[in-house]
């Protein structure tokens, strides 16, 4: 393997392992890397030192972008481009179209969540090199893994590694990028 | 505040001794009381003392309506989170009781003193505006086998005792269950929650048409019992925000109320801000939109006086738009003032305000003046609303602080405290 490897990857038995081994990974100071759990282990994202997700930003956005788009098409086409009188009421009231501009925020704003997963996530995407491991299929059973990246400016083949022992992480290993 | 379910602490604490406070409750509730009571003194202002009495009834029994609604939510989806705070609202329930008690006096004094004191179609001699009298309404004559006193005295007991009975009910099954843990009271409190959940809804439904729509007896809305559980509800979670939060203080929380109960109770609070205001925008855009007469005059009221000027309760209208709904729903977007206990708090007391001045807003106007009009917003009724609010309001803190002391401080022995006591995202 000539090539800088995309990272070290070790092996944790118990979520307990995991739980306590990630708040020693936080601590070392380490930003690029990841657990990788069968299932949701309560209290993991506190001591991986994650912050909230940005996911509200891009719905709130949407359902502001959203209601300013439909108020904003009925003033414009009802007083300004096109004035109409019908029935005698006024060309631009916010109460009629109050129903529309909601549910196009609505709308707009599930949009904007879905969509800001997908970014905040880089979906889509076919390939990951923790995919390469055999031992992704373990952790997708019994078995917890921490996989710390090299892009990480505290990585260091060696210190990372003993970090890992270090803290109770079983068969240590290169992982191919 | 613990940030996390490992925080948790294992230990149970039992409730502390909350008797002083409690007599300090009831002494506020005794001094409210008897300010209202000096407000009939004044010649000629009973009718605005008494609506202002049904104003704090009226308040204070929303919220209890609005904790019983979220117990038996609780119960039906199971909930795990919500069991400590819970038995908070089980507490609330032991007020029923005596907002019966303190309701009376509107029905004794329609039935022996003015008949309109609060109800219009209380008195068939009641003139309205074009002239007439009640009795020669048609719409009156139509709707009179309800607006009567003897089938609403009726309807306004049965509606208490109902709620008296499924309070005793759920609340018997949660106390019992902290002494012998067996399943069968949580069992017991998802039937009693099953069928108590649709009967609850149809008898706060009858609550709101009967002492609040009424007042306006022209005028209907369906969506009106919506409209009051929304209120209910808002009420209920202000309230439940403020009690945690109060407990957390005191001590007695501590270990128990963790970051994500208040993140949780949090986006109720917020979700509810958006619900009363769609189901209040409906309402109006509905009539708004239909534009005719038999239906717009409730607004109008609300809005203009008879020479076509504008009164003050056009300001309250706009104030409900922007206070009840548009800053506490921009407020509550964030994340950080959900949890951290100094921005919650005074939301949670900004929206239990709210509610008050919504009810207000709904009942006040039927006080009108000579020419027909609403009775201006700022007035001394203002001055009755508080001591109402006030003296309801210690009566049933005294309640509460009374059931309170009597109980352990957690369904100890609920099968879902564990997941309570760990509640984590």
């Amino acid at each position: 393997m000539d090539a800088q490897p995309y990272g070290l990857i070790a092996t944790f038995d118990t979520a307990a392992g995991v739980y306590h081994a990630a708040k020693n990974v936080r601590d070392a100071g380490y930003k690029h890397w990841d657990c990788i759990t069968p299932f949701p282990v309560h209290g993991l994202d506190c001591a991986m030192g994650v912050k909230r997700s940005l996911v509200p930003a891009f719905a709130l956005a949407g359902g502001v972008g959203g209601f300013v788009a439909a108020m904003g098409l009925a003033f414009f086409t009802g007083a300004i481009d096109y004035k109409l009188i019908v029935g005698g009421k006024p060309f631009f009231s916010p109460i009629p179209v109050l129903p529309v501009a909601v549910e196009l925020g609505i709308l707009c704003a599930s949009v904007g969540a879905v969509v800001g997963m997908c970014v905040l996530c880089g979906f889509p995407k076919l390939y990951h090199p923790v995919l390469k491991s055999d031992r992704i299929v373990s952790a997708l059973d019994d078995k917890f893994l921490i996989v710390i990246e090299a892009r990480d400016p505290k990585f260091n083949l060696a210190n990372t590694r003993a970090l890992l022992e270090k803290i109770g992480g079983l068969d240590v290993k290169e992982l191919e990028a | 505040m613990s940030t996390h379910a490992a925080s948790a602490t294992a230990v149970l604490p039992a409730a502390a001794p909350a008797a002083s406070n409690a007599n300090k409750a009831l002494g506020i509730g005794l001094v409210g009381i008897a300010l209202t009571g000096l407000g009939l003194l004044v010649p000629g202002n009973a009718s605005a003392v008494a609506v202002a009495w049904l104003v704090g009834i009226v308040f204070w029994t929303s919220i209890a309506i609005g904790m019983l609604m979220l117990i038996m939510i609780h119960h039906l989806t199971d909930a795990g989170w919500s069991v400590a705070l819970r038995r908070q609202f089980e507490h609330g329930l032991s007020g029923f009781k005596w907002l019966l008690i303190l309701f009376l006096p509107l029905l004794l004094a329609s039935w022996f003193g003015a008949g309109d004191i609060v109800w219009p179609w209380g008195n068939v001699n009641h003139v309205l505006h074009a002239g007439e009298t009640v009795g020669q309404d048609p719409l009156y004559q139509h709707k009179s086998p309800v607006l009567n006193i003897h089938t609403f005295s009726v309807i306004s007991v049965l509606l208490f005792a109902f709620w008296i009975w499924i309070s005793a009910r759920l609340r018997k099954a949660s106390f019992a269950q902290d002494i012998d843990g067996e399943i069968k009271w949580t069992q017991m409190n998802y039937v009693t929650s099953a069928s108590g959940i649709a009967l609850t809804a149809l008898t706060l439904t009858a609550a709101a048409f009967c002492w609040i729509m009424s007042l306006e007896y022209h005028w209907a809305s369906t969506i009106y019992g919506m409209w009051f559980f929304s209120d209910c509800i808002r009420g209920a979670l202000s309230v439940g925000v403020l009690v945690q939060l109060w407990l957390y203080a005191r001590g007695d929380f501590k270990g128990i109320l963790n970051t994500k109960h208040l993140h949780s109770t949090g986006m109720w609070v917020h979700a509810f801000t958006a619900f009363w205001a769609y189901v209040a925008v409906s309402q109006y855009i509905l009539i708004w939109t239909s534009n005719i007469p038999e239906e717009t005059f409730w607004y109008n009221i609300r809005e203009l006086n008879h020479d076509g000027s504008i009164n003050q309760w056009w300001y309250v209208g706009l104030a409900l738009v922007y206070c009840h709904f548009l800053v506490p729903f921009l407020l509550l977007l964030s994340y950080k003032n959900k949890i951290v206990p100094r921005r919650i708090a005074p939301m949670a007391f900004w929206i239990f305000s709210t509610v008050l001045l919504d009810l207000v807003y709904n009942i006040v106007p039927v006080l009108k003046d000579a020419h027909g009009n609403a009775q201006p917003f700022v007035s001394f009724t203002l001055v009755w609303i508080t001591t109402s609010v006030m003296g309801v309001g210690g009566v049933v803190a005294w309640s509460y602080l009374k059931s309170f002391g009597a109980t352990k401080l957690i369904p100890i022995r609920d099968p879902r405290i564990v997941e309570c006591l760990t509640h984590h995202e």
